[in-house]
This record gives C-alpha cells, structure tokens and sequence, in this order.
C-alpha cells in the first residue's frame, strides 16, 4: 500500500497524519471505515502543492523560467525575457511555430514575428500586433499569453485550432523594440520610437501616425517634439517599414489587428477622414459581437466604432493603411484600463485582460475565416 | 446654441476610485462659451456613499499622517509595474483630488486628461493642523498623448476645501535633445495658478 507516515502513531487517542498514494486511497478509505476509524481530508492533492510551490519558487528567484509552461504570465517582463520566450515556445513547438525576421529597429534590434502555421503554403493569414506604442506594457504582456494560448489551444485541439486548420496566424510581440527597452531602462512613458532623423530637433516618431494613409493630414503632428510626430514621411521608421513589406509580399493576410492600450475600445477604420469605410456596417456588427464576447469574462465594458467617430481624429495609422490595402477586418484594440492606472496596470491584471482579448480576437478570427474573400 | 456657442448635456455614474464602489449619478450641463472663456456649468448629483463613513476614513489617515517622525517622500505611484504600497494609497488619492483640480483648470472642449503617475511627493510639516504636500504629477494628455509634468503644492484639513497651487510645464517631455542638437522648447512654464476646492 505504501503509507507514508507524516506524523506517525504515538499513542491512544493521538491523530495520525498519512499521505497515501492515490492508487491505494479506495482501499485505506474502506479499511479504515470498515473499522470505524473516523478520518478527514487535511491536503486533498499533494502534488498540486508541490506543483503550485516550484512556480512560486521560479518566479521569486530572478532566474529566467526553463520553458514556456514555467514562465510567469502574471508578471512584466523585459525584452530579454520575451525573446527568450519566443526562443522556448518555438524550441518546444517545432512543428507550429516559427520565428521570424522581418527586419531591425533603428538601434539594429531585431523586429520577431512569430508563425503558427499546421502548412500549406502561403495561408490566408491573420496578424496581431503589440506593443507598437512601448508605454502599453498591457499590451505586450498580452501578445506573449495570445502566443502560449495558441499553442494550448493546437495541443488540445479547441479554440483557434480549427482556424489553424487553413489560416496562419502571425504574432508580433514587441513591435517597437527600442522604445520597450526605453520604458525599462530611462522613460517608462516613452511612446514613440528611437529614431532621430535630419533636421529634427527631439527623438522619435509616433509609429501609429507613420503609414502611408492621409500621412501629415490633420490627426498628426510635425513637430518631433511631441508624442504624434509623423516622421519626415511614410515609412520612415524601419519598425513601420518592416511590416509594409512583409504585408505586401506575403499578398494573403485577410484580417489585421493592431493593440494597444489604455481606453477599452475596439475601432475600425477610418481615423483621417470622416468618409465612412465601405465595409463600415459589416465591421460595425462584427465589433458589436466582438466586445460582447469580451464583456462575456468579467464584464469588462468596451465602446466600439471608426476611430474618428469613437476616438480622435489619426492620420497615418496602421489599420486605415492595411484597410486600404484590402485587408476587410483592419481593427485596432485599446485595452485596458479607462485611466485609472492608464499605462501602469497593475500586473495582475495581464492575464484577465488577455484572457478577455482573446475572445473578442477569436470572434474576428473566425468571421475571416468564414467570410473567405 | 447658435451665437452662443456648444452645450453639452451629461448623464453620468460614478464610482469610488479606491474600491469601485458605485458612488451616485450626477446630471450636468457644459456650455462652452463661443469666446474661449470658461466653460459655464450646472451640475446635480447624488451621493450614495455615507458622509460619516468618509469622514472617518479621512480622519484616520489624516491622524496617521500627523503622528509621523519623519515626513512622507515617495517616488513613483504606482509604479512601473502598476504597484502601489497600500501604505501609500491615501497619498495617492490625495494626489488624485488635487490633480483633478488641476484638470478642471486645463481642460477644454477638446482637451482632457488623466492622472498618469505620482511621480514624487514629499510632506512639508507644519506648525498648524493642515497637512500639506509637494508633489510632481504626470498627466496624461488627450489626444495629443503628451505627458505633462506639474508640480502640485496641496494643503488639507479634513472638513475644509482641498487647498491646490499648480504649476505645469507648458512643453511636453519629449523635448529631449538629440546628439549635436539643442532642445527647442523656448516656451516658459505656465503661471503659478491656485485653486481651493
């Protein structure tokens, strides 16, 4: 039977204390009913705790988690520690994920955009991107739960497995490297990127006012100085380029989400013009049962519409370019909070955001791939 | 309102910004004059929250604050990660009354703000019963996105009006320099304004 006595016999009307074996939890039961020896439960499952006391020990020391299944979700993490991440997820899923270049930041950091792919070649793709504005540390966080969850979701075949079956999905995690980097080591409200061009007077561009779509319209400023410079002209920002030429060479990526935060709302293009998006009362809809699958966790409350009409006015932002582009679903998230805590969001509120992110992303991942186009 | 200018009619909820707690709803107009001067505004709301439960709290940390050796000083709240050291929760939410204050005075019809960071508070003793503090604030800007620093001098006694003198930089942080260049911010720092609210 093996007993294992963790305080042994030590006399008449004494407690024993006994850890016992599952296999062998029937047969101590019956003996001791049988025998009238009254017994309560103290621990239910030992390995539960021993399990939930090694992740606690990893994530007190600061040594780097071993793998992706160790690696502390609830917690922000530095560049380093997402890209070793990335490095872990791709080493223990080779057949799903695969990493790539797509180019370097202005300080030579490499730009990673991670590929789930179950083949076929060239797929009707989705992309996701975060942490294209550095301060929305929600949002990267996010990204690195949306990549394990993936995973999870192929190795249990549920959720977005289905959509594996004949979509891609790209992931990239930390889209402005050098301002990440920034917001730990000097600034952890550096928005924009690193880059210093000719003639301007302060460090970086506002990369969600760099795309080539009503660039330098009103919704953006000139001024390098401030936090919506422009930059000197589209495509400036090699974190900007980078994606425009991934974009256009690979031809087939159908829906296009990029997140950030704070605000709890879900927009559609357009954010320069007034002009109403062709397509605008399908993305209407679509948002509509995207945010009610997000509130559907934790009641979390999203607003939902055009960027001009449900935001502010943008000019040069990424979904009215990828829109343009013909990408239909072009949606981007502002994620919690409502400016409570803004950029500084308590960590523990990472994996309930992502996980009520996931669900909205979900509704617009598989609104692509049954409205094929 | 032609020739008068823009009125905005307002229904709101609010919520205590430490628990979440519903806090009342409040009815309000907003008229802003066509000539930018200050927005006129009539507002009724009610209170759900019971006066002597406020009235202890305040005066139980404003006893904690008085019965310290040293003065408080602070850095960061919360900080990068989001923390805030519940030992510092009522310097926070001080902070949080006095900037709103501060965001009553530079908000207009299309620019508004949150408080983004406590980004230093330091106490002043006094002889007298007020606390007061110094503090530097971080408010985020919309939608220009800016982070505006402001320095806040806040003085309280419980059952009297929150005393606030501010002082904002007019430029916003991003005028670092550049290798070889000046920073071009010319612009001097708005004047010292005060408010008691």
């Amino acid at each position: 039977i093996q007993l294992d006595f963790w305080l042994a016999p030590r006399g008449l009307g004494l407690p024993v204390d006994i850890r016992v074996p599952f296999r062998s939890l029937q047969a101590v039961k019956a003996h001791l009913e049988a025998n009238g020896v009254s017994y309560s439960i103290m621990i239910e499952d030992v390995q539960a705790l021993l399990d939930e006391e090694q992740t606690e020990m990893l994530r007190s020391s600061r040594q780097r988690s071993l793998d992706t299944n160790t690696f502390n979700y609830e917690a922000y993490h530095t560049i380093d520690e997402i890209y070793n991440f990335m490095d872990m997820l791709v080493a223990e899923n080779p057949n799903l994920v695969t990493k790539l270049e797509i180019g370097r930041s202005t300080e030579n950091r490499p730009l990673y955009v991670l590929k789930f792919s179950t083949g076929g070649t060239n797929r009707p793709a989705i992309w996701i991107d975060t942490g294209i504005h550095s301060r929305e540390w929600v949002t990267q966080a996010s990204g690195v739960w949306f990549a394990k969850k993936i995973v999870q979701d192929h190795a249990n075949n549920e959720g977005v497995a289905s959509i594996l079956e004949t979509m891609d999905i790209f992931l990239e995690i930390v889209t402005n490297p050098d301002g990440f980097a920034y917001t730990h080591s000097k600034n952890r409200m550096w928005r924009k990127t690193r880059s210093k061009h000719p003639g301007a007077i302060c460090v970086g561009v506002d990369p969600n006012r760099n795309w080539d779509a009503g660039f330098g319209d009103a919704g953006a400023s000139g001024n390098s100085c401030t936090e919506t410079y422009h930059g000197p002209y589209p495509n400036s920002e090699p974190e900007v380029k980078s994606i425009v030429d991934f974009v256009k060479s690979h031809g087939n990526i159908k829906a296009f989400i990029s997140i950030h935060s704070y605000s709890q709302l879900l927009l559609y293009p357009y954010g320069y013009t007034e002009t109403p998006a062709p397509d605008e009362q399908e993305l209407h809809e679509l948002s509509a049962k995207a945010v009610a699958a997000l509130s559907s966790l934790y009641g979390t409350k999203y607003k939902y519409g055009s960027i001009i009409t449900t935001i502010y006015r943008a000019s040069g932002s990424t979904v009215d370019w990828t829109y343009n582009q013909g990408i239909k679903y072009s949606f981007t998230f502002e994620l919690r909070d409502t400016g409570r805590y803004g950029f500084l969001l308590p960590a523990k509120q990472i994996v309930p955001t992502a996980e009520e992110t996931w669900l909205a992303l979900k509704v617009i991942m598989e609104h692509a791939r049954d409205n094929m186009y | 309102i032609p020739e008068s200018g823009h009125k905005y009619y307002l229904q709101f909820s609010t919520e205590d910004y430490r628990t979440g707690e519903d806090a009342g709803n409040c009815l309000a107009t907003v008229l802003y004059p066509k000539k930018k001067s200050r927005p006129v505004v009539s507002i009724k709301c009610s209170h759900t929250k019971d006066q002597k439960e406020i009235q202890e709290e305040d005066n139980s940390f404003y006893q904690r604050i008085r019965h310290q050796s040293k003065p408080i000083t602070a850095s960061n709240i919360p900080d990068s990660y989001g923390n805030i050291e519940p030992a510092l929760e009522p310097v926070w939410a001080l902070a949080v009354a006095g900037s709103s204050s501060i965001m009553w005075e530079k908000s207009t019809e299309t620019l508004g703000y949150f408080l983004a960071q406590v980004k230093s508070v330091r106490q002043w003793i006094r002889r007298d019963d007020f606390v007061e503090f110094d503090y530097t604030v971080l408010l985020h800007e919309m939608p220009t996105q800016e982070i505006i620093s402001c320095h806040m001098r806040l003085t309280w006694l419980p059952g009297q009006p929150l005393k606030v003198k501010h002082f904002c930089a007019s430029e916003g942080h991003g005028a670092e320099p550049g290798s070889g260049a000046e920073s071009g911010s010319a612009a001097g720092p708005s004047a010292e304004k005060g408010a008691s609210f």
